[in-house]
């Protein structure tokens, strides 16, 4: 028989209307079973059931059903806040299991109300706001739910979002996989707690939670720690982990250390040095001889056993030699760790990487050199600034110094950025920097030798090179700043002081830069706004406050302009709290200060995708009568979000087709900004029609975004890649091109070939922290529409794309890991190579195979000893120890051969899947997810990170360690700094030739 | 047997001995205590559970509520026999595949529509009539209710009164006994909108009442805001109760000529 079904509820309704107590029920419950269908009708009876729910004389379950009935009818009328509050009444028959629409819908509503609830409460921290019992109820029993089933990121994404911080910590320390929720969460709190402080409470949960586990995890705590700003905690973490007896612990910390420099937060760093505690008893000699026998016994607990029982019976041979071995190896560690954090030991590591592996093509340079007009003085520099830019840290600056004489006719402020080019070249230089620049510096008393230009320039490159890392030269560069009144060596020193001493909101310099600023000279008075703002970055301080009075008082737009970047840069990362201040430049009446206000919105709402943020700067990018500060306002939309690098192509879509040109420019640098590094298709399509703009300006800027969106990209992974430098060639080499989008093409094949193609711009860390040296350095870099020579600060947002692994003592061992791609796919690009005799016009040139092959056969023997190694990783260290400590420059040619061996693979064979890579290697972002660690390796990293800094740790420490990287550019640089014209003329042999690589010609023929 | 379903025809027996001895008070005891147990059984609506007893179970519930309509009409309680009706119906309609019909079905769907004419729900009536099938509108119980509605449209009155002879089934003759009410208020209704005002005679007439007395009882009742004056009775009061609004003619033909000529003027 077929199953019937009833075809109206009317017989139910009027079984409702019975006097029988169970009648009612009765037809209650068929009712509840049967709204589905027949809300229509029971709609009309929704009095009659209302007020069974409010009937005193039904017991507690009959009411509680009828206005589960009732809720059901109000959902299925879209009544969803009628329908939430008979809902609360069923009690506990709302079944919050119940996998149906009206369930779903009635939680989500209840979730959503609970949370707004919740956070009005916090926010006017009002005590009449009451959240009604039921609804809190409910929402706990989903809670709990969410946890006994095992969905804990969706509990815990519930409970930081209706800010119940004790089922977060509930859901979280119930979870299976403690550590796994734990970094989970802190994703969540990053991408989606939109207060900061309530991000910090629950940070600060988190790092609570973090310590009472059996075995924390002390890299995420620190990072939390970090974001807290509290190096207290930092500080006795390292400091228990390097008092540790286990050697792991050490190298632990040395990760930690090195975790936390990347994220560049430099008064944070200095502020955790300082706390850790000095060794007991301060070994003088000892230092020296000790740490060896106190590493052997400690390597053999390390080989032995992790274990923390193992290490309690290895504590006893200690016990021989009271006191002394631990405090020597503490102070030893300590001395190692004080060097990581200060930023020293990774600037020096990244300086040898980027010497080692530069891969710049001087052949593009030179190209570049000979098609610009010799009196266009703006190519001319742009075309100094490309070669700063292309070798930003290799210390290479051969091009400089074989075309010296092309150099001279940079006069006035083409030498201030000449001279300041060096310091972008010798970035991280940090020993060496000062002697290097010395014969540009300003000699001592006022009337030096030089040109005011070159001495400025100098101490801007000081500041350069010592960026964020200032601790040594502050105190020159003030004495520089204190002991002149020209006003272009103030302007360098001011831009030199502030990068030095980015961020420590020392007040004693504040002073000095305040008292040129109120020189009220328009050329130092703008670097000193700028400045002050570098100095302040970030603190939020009241000196933003003055800083505006006086860009209201002064008539020098120029100053105006370095206060409102000044301001700006204040209020970095502080969201809400720069609010007040946000309002009140937004509104003001001089379109400069507006401008500023983009930027403070842009750098306080850094990263965030605040909704706020976007909308008011959507707002003024269409409505602001100034063209400045719209262009200001939809570049600005590029910080915000760059952590979401997806969104931006697509929100700036309909202004990069505005009629203003001044807008599509924003929307050209917008998404040059956020997508930087990553080669975002979508962000290419939206900038390649921008590239071919009517308006000069607008193609110098797209060709800059592109630049910056694709350094890094190889042709094999975007074909666009190939098409966008040869367009680059093309306009460089066309007379009758625009001068500003030639100089977009110059400083865009400068940013393309950055740091000798070994960096990228990067202003996230690995860990998602934003870097704040990357976007202060990108948001003053916007700036040279105005100012050429903040086209430098670009160089603070690069970062090495490469894996550097280090041993215990900080030295990058042998060691080989594995790339899980085609290599091609991330392969330096084919260097340009001369077209047959160099005679007028440079034509595009054809990459020639051949050099590729003759690489391969010259190189096959070499090649093969690698892939033995390869396959028998145990040897393999056994069969390179020769090389030893002094490691000669064929060692090193060695490594890099197999860097990019696949070059010669791919023409004998189909391409391999896979390439090993060496220690230190180059690792480009889109790399990153393809790296494995091969399983029989002697060292395992502490820390499972594809690229950065890995310290490594060594499963064989009895075996002679076999080091990598021992070259480094310190050496030859230093012969250098005397002589300043004979640099490396020798050692910087490899792609630094601009002739083809010798063997060619003999190869080519045969 | 099922004990339960035992016991309910155990129960319906002892219901039908009182309603034949006309023991209303009993019979509404006892159909509560029923309609209890009734709502033990799945297989009735709107679970239609197949269970081994559903045609038995489903038979006799019908049974019971038709009793219980009838019921209802012999206590002349017009709630009750809503209710009733509304539950006896799914077994009308949702049940007939699983159920010979039942002989009292036809009679009992015209007894509700007499009764949406007596409460004069004429747009329920008319739904009620679509849903019916053309052999049950020749039945002459339904055929009754419909010539009795026509008559009622058409003013037809002493039609409708009339008809109370020819009742197809005794139970009718309640609803007629109303239905003459009904007609009785349409004509009251009609009268105080056509006339200012009816002289006793007249009125007494036109309503339908035998004697003088009888009038001025209902008008009493019913229409407290009639006048009597003069041996007549006067509507005015009603009235004036509700005055119409004039509606400002001039003004609005101004005012919308005046848009008009500025539309005119803009484009």
């Amino acid at each position: 028989m077929a199953t019937t079904l009833v075809s109206s509820a009317g017989g139910m309704l009027a079984m409702l209307n019975e006097p029988h107590l169970s009648l009612k029920l009765h037809a209650l419950s068929n009712l509840n079973n049967l709204v589905d269908t027949f809300w229509p009708e029971i709609s009309t009876s929704l009095p009659k059931i209302e007020s069974l729910h409010e009937d005193e004389e039904f017991d507690q379950h009959q009411r509680q059903l009828a206005a589960l009935l009732v809720s059901k009818v109000f959902y299925y009328l879209g009544e969803l806040n009628d329908s939430l509050s008979y809902a609360l009444g069923a009690g506990p028959l709302f079944d919050v299991s119940e996998d149906s629409d009206y369930v779903h819908t009635l939680l989500a509503k209840a979730i959503d109300e609970y949370a707004s609830l919740k956070s009005k409460a916090t926010e006017s921290s009002d005590e009449s706001i009451k959240v009604d019992p039921r609804l809190e109820a409910i929402v706990e029993r989903l809670l709990d739910k969410c946890i006994v089933d095992g969905k804990y990121q969706q509990a815990m994404g519930t409970a930081i979002e209706c800010r119940r911080l004790d089922k977060l910590e509930e859901a979280i320390t119930r979870s299976d996989n403690v550590q796994g929720t734990l970094s989970y969460c802190i994703y969540v709190s990053h991408s989606f707690v939109n207060l900061r402080e309530y991000r910090q409470e629950v940070l600060r949960l988190l790092v609570k939670v973090f310590q009472k586990l059996p075995s924390p995890d002390y890299l995420s705590i620190c990072q939390c720690l970090m974001f807290l700003d509290e190096p207290e905690g930092v500080a006795v973490i390292l400091e228990k982990l390097l008092r540790s007896e286990n050697k792991d612990d050490a190298l632990l910390a040395f990760q930690i250390a090195f975790d936390l420099v990347e994220n560049e937060h430099q008064a944070f760093l200095l502020n955790v040095r300082d706390r850790l505690a000095p060794p007991k008893t301060q070994p003088s000699e000892a230092a020296q001889s000790k740490p060896s026998d106190a590493d052997s016994t400690q390597n053999a607990s390390a080989n032995g056993q992790d274990d923390v029982q193992m290490t309690d019976g290895d504590s006893a041979p200690t016990v021989d030699v009271p006191e002394d071995p631990i405090e020597t190896m503490y102070a030893e560690r300590l001395n190692k760790i004080k060097g990581i954090l200060s930023g020293e030991t990774s600037i020096q590591l990244t300086l040898q990487f980027l010497y080692s592996h530069n891969k710049s093509d001087l052949l593009i340079l030179k190209t570049i050199k000979q098609s610009v007009e010799m009196r266009n003085s703006v190519c001319h520099s742009a075309t100094i600034y490309a070669n700063a830019i292309m070798h930003a840290g290799t210390t290479v600056d051969t091009f400089l110094r074989e075309n010296l004489d092309w150099l001279s006719r940079a006069t006035n402020w083409a030498k201030f950025s000449a001279t300041a080019g060096l310091g972008v070249i010798h970035r991280g230089h940090l020993q060496q920097g000062r002697s290097l620049m010395a014969p540009y510096l300003p000699q001592g008393g006022t009337g030096g030798g030089g040109s005011p230009y070159s001495e400025g320039g100098a101490l801007y490159a000081l500041g350069l090179i010592h960026a964020n890392h200032g601790e040594g030269i502050k105190q020159f560069l003030r004495d520089s700043l204190r002991s002149t009144t020209v006003e272009v060596i103030q302007h360098g020193a001011c831009l030199g002081l502030g990068l030095a001493s980015l961020g420590t909101a020392d007040e004693d310099i504040y002073e000095e830069i305040k008292n040129v600023l109120y020189t009220d000279s328009a050329v130092a008075g703008e670097a000193a706004g700028i400045s002050m703002g570098l100095l302040m970055v970030g603190t939020g301080s009241d000196k933003a406050n003055e800083m505006l009075t006086y860009a209201h008082e002064t008539q020098h737009e120029k100053i105006i302009r370095g206060l409102a970047l000044g301001i700006a840069l204040t209020v970095y990362g502080r969201e809400e709290e720069a609010d007040t201040l946000i309002e009140q430049m937004t509104r003001d009446q001089d379109p400069i200060l507006r401008y500023g206000g983009m930027y403070a919105l842009a750098l306080a709402y850094r990263g965030t995708a605040n909704n706020k943020a976007i909308r008011q700067l959507l707002h003024f990018a269409v409505s602001d009568v100034s063209d400045d500060v719209r262009r200001t306002a939809v570049l600005a939309l590029g910080f915000v979000l760059y952590s979401d690098p997806e969104q931006t192509p697509r929100i700036v879509s309909l202004l990069s087709e505005s009629y203003n040109p001044h807008v599509r420019y924003g929307a050209a640098l917008a998404v040059g900004i956020s997508c930087a590094g990553t080669g975002l298709s979508e962000a290419i399509s939206l900038l390649e029609p921008l590239t071919s703009d009517v308006v000069d300006f607008v193609r110098q800027g797209a060709l800059i975004a592109m630049a910056m969106v694709m350094v890094q990209i190889s042709e094999a992974s975007d074909s666009r890649v190939g098409t966008f430098r040869r367009q680059l060639e093309k306009i460089i080499l066309d007379k009758h091109e625009d001068t500003m989008s030639k100089m977009g093409a110059i400083l865009a094949s400068g940013i393309l070939d950055a740091g000798g193609r070994n960096v990228t711009i990067r202003l996230l860390s690995k860990t998602k922290h934003d870097k704040i040296t990357a976007v202060v350095g990108l948001a003053v870099f916007s700036q040279f529409w105005y100012w050429y020579p903040l086209i430098y600060f670009v160089s603070l947002a690069f970062s090495p794309t490469a894996f550097i692994g280090l041993n215990y003592d900080l030295k990058s061992p042998k060691f080989e890991f594995l790339s899980n791609a085609k290599p091609s796919l991330f392969e330096y690009p084919k260097p340009t190579t001369v077209p047959t005799t160099t005679s007028t016009v440079k034509l595009p040139t054809a990459v020639l195979s051949t050099s590729a092959k003759a690489k391969a056969r010259a190189k096959k023997a070499e090649e093969q000893k690698a892939s033995t190694e390869i396959s028998s990783a145990p040897d393999s260290t056994s069969s390179a120890p020769s090389g030893g400590k002094g490691k000669s420059s064929g060692e090193k040619d060695g490594d890099s051969m197999q860097v990019d061996s696949p070059t010669t693979e791919k023409k004998s064979e189909p391409e391999s899947s896979f390439e090993i890579l060496t220690n230190p290697a180059r690792v480009v972002p889109a790399q990153e997810k393809v790296i494995k660690f091969l399983q029989d390796s002697r060292y395992i990293p502490v820390k499972l990170a594809p690229s950065g800094f890995v310290l490594l740790k060594d499963l064989r420490p009895t075996e002679p360690e076999v080091l990598a990287l021992t070259d480094s550019p310190s050496s030859t640089t230093s012969a250098a700094g005397g002589s300043a014209t004979g640099l490396q003329s020798s050692s910087s042999a490899m792609a630094v030739d601009e002739e083809p690589q010798p063997p060619q010609p003999f190869e080519y023929s045969s | 047997m099922d004990p339960k379903l035992t016991e309910v025809s155990q129960l319906f027996d002892r219901f039908k001995a009182s309603f034949l001895r006309n023991d209303y008070d009993n019979c509404s005891h006892l159909l509560s205590q029923l309609k209890v147990l009734l709502t033990g059984f799945r297989s009735l609506p709107p679970l239609f559970a197949d269970t081994p007893n559903a045609v038995h179970e489903l038979t006799i519930a019908r049974d019971i509520y038709e009793h219980a309509v009838v019921l209802s009409v012999k206590i002349e309680d017009q709630d009750a026999f809503e209710r009733d009706f509304f539950q006896l119906k799914p077994y009308y309609t949702d049940a007939c595949n699983r159920l010979p019909p039942s002989p009292q079905e036809y009679p009992i769907l015209g007894l509700n529509l007499l009764r949406l004419l007596v409460q004069n729900r004429i747009a329920e009536f008319h739904t009620e009539l679509e849903l019916l099938s053309s052999t049950a509108l020749e039945n002459p119980c339904i055929k009754h209710a419909v010539e009795l509605e026509q008559s009622f449209m058409e003013g037809a009155y002493n039609r409708v009164l009339s008809a109370r002879q020819t009742v197809p089934h005794d139970t009718y003759v309640y609803f007629m006994d109303l239905l003459a009410k009904t007609v009785r208020d349409e004509i009251a209704g009609c009268s105080e909108k056509a006339y200012d005002y009816l002289s006793i005679k007249d009125a007494k007439q036109m309503l339908l009442f035998s004697s003088d007395q009888e009038l001025l009882e209902y008008i009493k009742e019913e229409h407290s805001e009639w006048e009597i004056k003069n041996g007549s009775v006067f509507f005015q009061k009603a009235k004036e109760s509700a005055p119409c609004k004039e509606i400002p003619s001039l003004q609005l033909i101004n005012q919308t000529l005046s848009y008009a000529r500025e539309l005119e003027r803009i484009v």
